[in-house]
């Protein structure tokens, strides 16, 4: 299932969510181009996860509008969850099931029917380089190889767009790499890719990038026009830079 | 119905690799119903007692041969004075003494009518009831054989029998409500800190991701636990004839399909303390204060009816006493289900609202 037809694919505007006196997003807006990779970048309680938990119909906002796949998030997000893929910050699979079964659960879960699970979880398997693994429990992953099998669990229905949500935190920097490549496959694709991070050389990866602090967006753009604005030489100068004309 | 096909596998691999699970089901009923079934009774037995003999006459003497003859008291002497009895009760070593006044034989002898006073432990005042209807009855007997030697005239004789219990063996009544109990645990218990623990571990947050929806996760939750349950009761029910010799007088189809209720009635429960409830503590603890609540206001060991009137009327929300209820009835009884109907009514209405309600409170969006 794809990206309604004229439709960007995520459009946000003005959201926001609070929590009590707590405003954890605050009037949020932007816009994510089709096959786009689009990176949330900031600190601990920025208000990333809670941006994209709003995205994927986790969580209802409390203001503003937006839509994803080009459906509502607040009328709508039923259809929403059948063409997303979620990578949650924690992992979030079963460890007590097999890889090959927390893969079959999930394509089940989906929808998808029993030839469908085998061949799409076969070519999946062959990108994400998971096929030697398949009889192997979950628990007995490094976590490396556990989060590759959650991207492939949230790939099983061939969504337009996925969501990850500090998907490369506790990975050490080879594992990163490779998850990266793995991103860039994606987009490569077709794919709209979401994806959060408080890591600074991932954020050069992205297409285009915003730095986030207190539920606000301080800057967007690509992280070349960005490092050109603030004369910096990588993101972590202009993450700091941006941080201070933020406050 | 693809999807819920899809959790329901999931689920029974992990019950499969779960050995906590496979002794929960398979050995504990057998462990339970061994212990609790020997081990709770409501007979009295082999009751401690002595005679304060005052009157040393042949008809006190008499009384206490009789009384130290009996198996169901455990003779232990006698005594010259209520201070030695008094002291003997304080350090728990008696639970009754008979008190036979001096010139107790003289007194009967003038027809006066003469008082033995029975001094009772009554902490327990259900074994101090059941004690003094023997020694009542015991004394009863002995009178009926000094009158006998005298006059001729007799009175009526009670002759009891009881109905679907003759022996008045408490198993017969403990054994069909202890399978209930663990029934109401399992269920319960374990399908609540179930769903909890997926919502620990991140698990329910990845499936309200995608298109599942409640209903059909609350549906995928009640099939496997359904089913463990009623293994688990059909493993209840071997134990019950192999350990205790005990058979179903009733239908045991009917004794099925009302235990299928009673399931969907305590797995509601559990969803619904899921919902209330954020660690597998908080479940554990709701549930286990539920489990004691239902055990004492289920007729399990205390009768529904002697209870007060408020209290009988809150019983009327616990699905254990139905069951227990309908457990004796078709186990001792055979009743028809016609019979049964108010309780198949209950549990069956209780398990849809409950389950009715969880699934409400299982918002699609995550608070």
């Amino acid at each position: 299932m794809g990206i309604r037809e004229g439709s960007a694919a995520v459009e946000v505007r003005e959201l926001t969510k609070r929590f009590g006196d707590f405003t954890a997003v605050d009037r949020v807006s932007f816009t994510v181009g089709k096959g786009e990779i689009f990176g949330f970048l900031g600190a601990n309680g920025a208000g990333k996860t809670t941006t994209i938990r709003m995205l994927c119909g986790l969580l209802a906002p409390s203001g503003g509008e937006g839509s994803v796949a080009g459906y509502d998030i607040i009328g709508e997000y039923g259809k929403i969850k059948g063409r997303i893929g979620y990578m949650s910050q924690k992992f979030s699979l079963y460890n007590d099931l097999t890889v090959g079964e927390n893969i079959e659960f999930y394509g089940g879960i989906y929808g998808l029917t029993p030839g469908e699970i085998r061949d799409r979880s076969g070519e999946l398997f062959a990108i994400i380089g998971l096929e030697e693994l398949k009889g192997k429990l979950t628990a007995s992953l490094p976590m490396g190889w556990k989060q590759r099998l959650a991207l492939c669990a949230g790939l099983i229905h061939d969504p337009a767009i996925i969501f990850l949500d500090e998907p490369t935190s506790g990975v050490d920097p080879l594992s990163r790499r490779n998850f990266w490549k793995l991103i860039y496959r994606l987009s490569d694709m077709g794919k709209t890719v979401f994806v959060t991070t408080h890591y600074m050389d991932e954020a050069e990866y992205c297409h285009r990038l915003s730095i986030m602090k207190g539920g606000r967006i301080l800057e967007m753009d690509s992280p070349h026009a960005l490092k050109g604005k603030y004369g910096a030489q990588n993101m972590q100068e202009v993450f700091l830079a941006s941080l201070k004309e933020g406050s | 119905m693809g999807r819920i096909k899809a959790l329901v596998i999931k689920e029974f691999r992990q019950i499969r690799r779960t050995r906590a699970y496979l002794g929960l089901i398979f050995v504990a009923p057998f462990v339970q119903l061994i212990v609790m079934g020997s081990a709770i009774t409501n007979e009295v037995k082999d009751i401690p007692l002595i005679v304060v003999d005052g009157d040393h006459s042949p008809a006190s003497r008499e009384i206490i041969n009789r009384f130290s003859a009996l198996s169901l008291f455990d003779f232990r002497g006698v005594a010259d004075s209520t201070v030695r009895a008094d002291r003997l009760f304080d350090r728990g070593e008696i639970k009754a003494a008979l008190v036979i006044p001096r010139g107790f034989e003289r007194d009967m002898g003038r027809g006066l009518s003469p008082q033995i006073q029975v001094l009772i432990d009554g902490v327990d005042g259900n074994s101090a009831g059941v004690s003094l209807g023997y020694i009542t009855s015991m004394a009863g007997e002995i009178q009926k054989g000094w009158i006998g030697s005298r006059a001729t005239g007799a009175g009526a004789e009670i002759v009891p029998r009881f109905y679907y219990n003759p022996g008045l063996e408490s198993k017969l009544n403990f054994v069909p409500g202890l399978i209930g109990i663990l029934l109401f645990m399992i269920t319960s218990m374990l399908t609540a800190i179930n769903i909890v623990r997926e919502k620990e571990l991140g698990t329910l947050e990845q499936l309200m991701a995608t298109p599942l929806g409640g209903i059909r996760l609350i549906v995928g939750k009640i099939i496997p636990f359904t089913v463990l349950g009623l293994v688990q009761f059909s493993v209840g029910l071997i134990a019950a004839r192999l350990v205790f010799g005990i058979p179903v007088a009733g239908n045991l189809l009917l004794l099925y399909f009302m235990a299928l209720l009673f399931i969907m009635s305590t797995l509601g429960l559990g969803i619904f303390i899921s919902t209330v409830t954020s660690t597998q503590q908080q479940a554990m603890f709701v549930a286990w204060f539920s489990m004691i609540f239902a055990l004492l206001l289920s007729g399990f060991f205390v009768p529904v009816g002697n209870m007060p009137p408020l209290v009988q009327k809150i019983t009327l929300l616990n699905p254990l006493r139905y069951f227990m209820s309908v457990l004796r009835e078709i186990y001792l009884k055979g009743t028809p289900f016609r019979y049964l109907l108010p309780e198949a009514a209950a549990m069956g209405g209780m398990g849809i609202g409950l389950i009715t309600a969880a699934t409400l409170r299982f918002h699609r969006r995550l608070e």
